[in-house]
C-alpha cells in the first residue's frame, strides 16, 4: 500500500538509469579505485560538536574522501562516483523523564536510531527504516551501553538519533552486478556512527566511563598483493570500493583508558591471514587488534572535538 | 529545615539571570527587547539582536553529496537543510493510461514544437499536465532526524512535517519551476521503410517522411530534504536548499536503445545537462508578535475594526507599538506568536525587471492588514536580492 503520509512517485514506479557504458566493458577493472593509503594508515576524520542547538548533544562527522574521489571531484568526468566517504550527523536528546506508561527502569533508557538519509547510498533507500537500519541501532546501542554510567539517571531515557547523509559503498560499483557477499559498508558505517555518537553524548555531558570510538580493520585478498601466497593482507580502516574482495572484516567499540571492548562484530572467515613471519597471532586475533588500533587512532580525533565542546561551553558562561 | 535556611549569611537574590526569565516569561522578555523604556535609549531589538526585518545569516552550499545528481546544504542561522536530488526513469510502459491518453496528443504536440516555439501557453498547460499529472517531482521533508527534541526519530512523519512537504510540492508546481521538456526523454525511429523502399522509388521517400518522434521516458525527480537541525522557520530553509539542489542537479543523456528495448544513459558527465529552471522564486516567512500576551485568545469576539484603528492610532501617537512583524522568526519567536505570513517572491529578468508575487500565506490571525502585507513583499523583495547572491556564490 502507498504510503499516505509521504508524497510518492509514480503508482508504475520508477528504474534507476543504467549507463552504457557499464554494459559495454563488464570487467571495467582499470577504473577500479586503489587504495593509496599504507595498510595500517588511517583516513582522516571530520568531527566537531554542537552544530545543532536544540538538541541536548550534537556531533557530525565525515571521512576523508578517498584519493580517487578527491580526484573525481576536482576534475569530474563520470557521473558515476568512484566511492564515496560517510558523513553523518548524530544528535542526544535526554535525559528526560520516560513517558508514564513506560515500565519503572532503574538505569538510563537507551534507544538509538539509525537512519540512512533516500541518498545516501547508491540505490535509493526508502523512507522507512529498513532490517539494515535497524540492526546498526542495535549495534550502536550496545556500543555507547557499555560506555555510559546508566545508574547515575534513573528513570530516563536517552535518545540518540544518526542520520547517515551519505554512506560507504558496499563494493566497487563495477562488481555490484555480480557479487553477493556481505554488505561491508556497513561496517564502516557503524565504526562512524559509534564515535559521532559518543563525541555527542559527551556533548550532552553525560557520565561516560571513556570516550568509546569505533574501528574498522579487515583481511583483503587482492590481485595485486605481494605476498606469493595470495593469503588476504590485514588492512586498517579498509574503502570497501578500493578492494577487489574483502574475506573477513571486524568492527570493533573500544574505550583505551581501560583497554575494554564494548563491542565487537565480525564478519567473514578470518582464518587465513598473511601476517609478519615472526607474528603468532591468528589471523582472528590480528583482525581484532588491527580494529582496537583503528580505534585508538579514532580517538585522538574524539577526544580534540570533545575538548573543543567543552572550550565552547567555558566560554560561553 | 527552617534553621537551616535562615542560617545563609545572604538572601536569596530576587532577580534572575536573563537566560532563566526567558524561559519563565518568555512573552515579556520578548517584549522588553522589543520595547524597551524610553530613558534607557536602546533600540527596539529583538530577543536574538535582530531587528525586526532582518534576517539570519544565511550560507548555502552546492554539490557536496556523492550519490545525488544535485545536492544543496543551506543554513539559516541555526537550522539547517539537506537536499538531495536523485532522478529515476519513469517508462511510459509503465504509466498506465498512457498509451490511451497520450498517444493521439504526441503528434500534434510535435507538429506544434516544430512549426513554432512561441504557443507558450498551450505548452504551459501540457507541462502542467505532464509534471502534475505523471508525479514527475516527489518532494518529501524529513523531520525525524532528531533535529528538534518535540519529534520522535522513527515515527511516522508528524503534521508538520507532512504540511511541509505538501507545501514544496504545491510551490514547485505553482512556480512550474522544472520544464517538462528537460524530463522527457524522446526517441526517434529510424525511417525503415524509407531505406527499403529508398532504392525502388525515390521520389515518393519524401512523401513519407519520419515517422513521428515519441516519447518513451521521463525523469522523475525525488527531491528529499532532510532537515538536519531545526531552529523556526524550516520552509524557508527546506525551499532554498530545493532550489540551490536543483539548480546544482545534472541529468545525463537518456536515449532509448532498440535492441536491449531499455533506457540507456551516458555517464560522461560533458553530455549530461543541467536543469534549466524557471525564474528564482525566493520564500521569506514572517510572524507577527503581539504586546497583549492574550490577543491570540480573546479573538472569539469580532473587534470592532473602527474602534481598533483608532485606539491603535492613539498608542502609535504615544509611542507604544502594539504589534511586530518579525522576519525569518527562530523557534523561540514562532512560540510566541499565532500568525504567520508566507510571501514567495520572484523577479523578471534576473532582479533587472519588476518584483513578482509567486505565493502569498497568512494565517492564525488577522493582525496583519493589507498595508502590512505589502510592506512584506518589500522585504521579501529585498530578501530576494540577498538570497541570489547567496545562491549564485554557491
Amino acid at each position: 500500500m502507498a504510503d499516505r503520509r509521504r508524497i510518492n512517485g509514480p503508482p508504475g514506479g520508477t528504474r534507476p538509469p543504467v549507463f552504457a557504458s557499464v554494459q559495454q566493458s563488464s570487467t571495467g577493472a582499470a577504473d577500479r579505485a586503489r587504495r593509496q593509503r599504507q595498510p595500517a594508515e588511517l583516513r582522516k576524520i571530520f568531527l566537531k560538536t554542537g552544530l545543532i542547538p536544540t538538541a541536548s548533544g550534537s556531533s557530525y562527522l565525515e571521512f576523508e574522501p578517498s584519493a580517487s574521489l578527491a580526484a573525481a571531484r576536482s576534475n569530474p568526468k563520470s557521473l558515476i562516483p568512484p566511492s564515496s566517504a560517510l558523513k553523518l550527523a548524530c544528535t542526544v536528546h535526554g535525559p528526560k523523564p520516560l513517558p508514564r506508561s513506560a515500565a519503572f527502569s532503574p538505569n538510563l533508557v537507551l534507544t538509538t536510531h539509525v537512519k540512512y538519509a533516500p541518498f545516501a547510498a547508491r540505490k535509493r533507500k526508502g523512507h522507512i527504516r529498513d532490517a539494515s537500519e535497524r540492526d546498526l541501532g542495535v549495534h550502536l546501542e550496545t556500543a555507547i551501553r557499555g560506555a555510559i554510567v546508566a545508574e547515575r539517571w534513573p528513570k530516563s531515557g536517552l535518545d540518540i538519533t544518526i542520520t547517515v547523509i551519505e554512506a560507504e559503498d558496499d563494493r566497487w560499483w563495477g562488481d555490484a552486478p555480480n557479487s553477493h557477499d556481505a554488505s561491508w559498508g556497513m561496517m564502516n558505517v557503524l565504526a562512524g556512527c559509534i564515535t559521532a555518537a559518543s563525541a555527542a553524548i559527551a556533548d550532552a555531558r553525560i557520565d561516560c566511563l571513556d570516550l568509546v570510538s569505533g574501528g574498522v580493520a579487515a583481511l583483503v585478498a587482492d590481485d595485486e598483493s605481494p605476498s606469493s601466497t595470495g593469503a588476504p593482507r590485514l588492512m586498517l580502516d579498509m574503502d570497501p570500493a578500493e578492494h577487489q574482495s574483502i574475506v573477513s572484516a571486524c568492527v570493533v567499540a573500544y574505550m583505551p583508558a581501560r583497554d575494554e571492548i564494548t563491542e565487537l562484530w565480525l564478519k567473514g572467515d578470518s582464518s587465513r591471514a598473511a601476517l609478519e613471519k615472526d607474528d603468532e597471532r591468528t589471523g582472528h586475533e590480528a583482525l581484532v587488534d588491527g580494529a582496537v588500533d583503528a580505534a585508538r587512532g579514532a580517538n585522538t580525533v574524539l577526544a580534540e572535538a570533545v575538548k573543543e565542546s567543552m572550550e565552547r561551553s567555558i566560554a560561553q558562561v | 529545615m527552617a534553621s537551616t535556611t535562615a542560617s545563609h549569611a545572604t538572601p536569596p537574590s530576587l532577580s534572575l539571570p536573563p537566560s532563566q526569565f526567558a524561559r519563565l516569561q518568555p512573552h515579556a522578555y520578548l517584549l522588553a527587547h522589543l520595547s524597551p523604556p524610553a530613558a534607557s535609549n536602546q533600540p527596539s531589538l529583538r530577543a536574538n539582536g535582530r531587528a525586526a526585518s532582518q534576517f539570519r545569516v544565511t550560507s548555502a552550499n552546492a554539490g557536496s553529496l556523492t550519490h545525488t545528481n544535485g545536492s544543496a546544504v543551506v543554513r539559516i542561522g541555526d537550522t539547517a537543510a539537506v537536499c538531495g536530488v536523485r532522478a529515476e526513469i519513469l517508462n511510459t510502459e509503465d504509466i498506465a493510461s498512457w498509451s490511451v491518453s497520450h498517444a493521439s496528443d504526441e503528434q500534434t504536440d510535435d507538429k506544434k514544437s516544430k512549426s513554432e516555439e512561441g504557443d507558450t501557453d498551450s505548452q504551459d498547460k501540457e507541462d502542467r499536465a505532464h509534471i502534475q499529472d505523471l508525479n514527475l517531482l516527489v518532494p518529501n521533508l524529513s523531520l525525524s532526524t532528531g533535529c528538534a527534541p518535540g519529534f520522535t526519530p522513527g515515527a511516522a512523519p508528524s503534521a508538520l512535517a507532512q504540511s511541509l512537504s505538501h507545501q514544496l510540492l504545491s510551490l514547485l508546481h505553482s512556480t512550474r519551476l522544472v520544464q517538462a521538456d528537460d524530463l522527457r526523454i524522446w526517441y526517434q525511429p529510424p525511417n525503415l521503410e524509407a531505406e527499403a523502399l529508398g532504392e525502388q522509388m525515390d521520389v515518393d521517400s519524401e512523401e513519407s517522411g519520419n515517422p513521428a518522434r515519441e516519447i518513451k521516458a521521463f525523469w522523475v525527480l525525488y527531491i528529499d530534504v532532510m532537515i538536519i537541525s531545526l531552529a523556526g522557520n524550516p520552509f524557508d530553509a527546506a525551499w532554498a536548499s530545493v532550489l540551490a539542489a536543483l539548480r546544482d542537479t545534472k541529468l545525463p543523456k537518456a536515449w532509448w536503445d532498440d535492441d536491449n528495448e531499455t533506457i540507456l544513459c551516458s555517464d560522461d558527465i560533458a553530455d549530461a545537462k543541467k536543469l534549466s529552471l524557471r525564474g528564482l522564486p525566493i520564500a521569506s516567512s514572517f510572524c507577527s508578535f503581539e504586546a497583549d500576551a492574550a490577543a491570540g485568545w480573546r479573538s472569539v469576539i469580532i473587534p470592532d475594526a473602527e474602534e481598533q484603528k483608532a485606539q491603535e492610532q492613539k498608542q502609535k501617537k504615544q509611542g507604544m507599538q502594539q504589534r511586530w512583524v518579525l522576519a525569518d522568526p527562530d523557534g523561540y519567536e514562532e512560540g510566541l506568536s499565532q500568525e504567520r505570513a508566507c510571501v514567495v517572491v520572484d523577479k523578471e529578468n534576473d532582479g533587472k525587471a519588476k518584483t513578482v508575487i509567486v505565493k502569498m500565506e497568512k494565517h492564525g490571525g488577522w493582525a496583519l492588514d493589507g498595508d502590512d502585507m505589502r510592506q512584506l513583499v518589500d522585504v521579501s523583495a529585498q530578501r530576494w536580492d540577498e538570497m541570489k547572491r547567496i545562491l549564485d556564490q554557491c
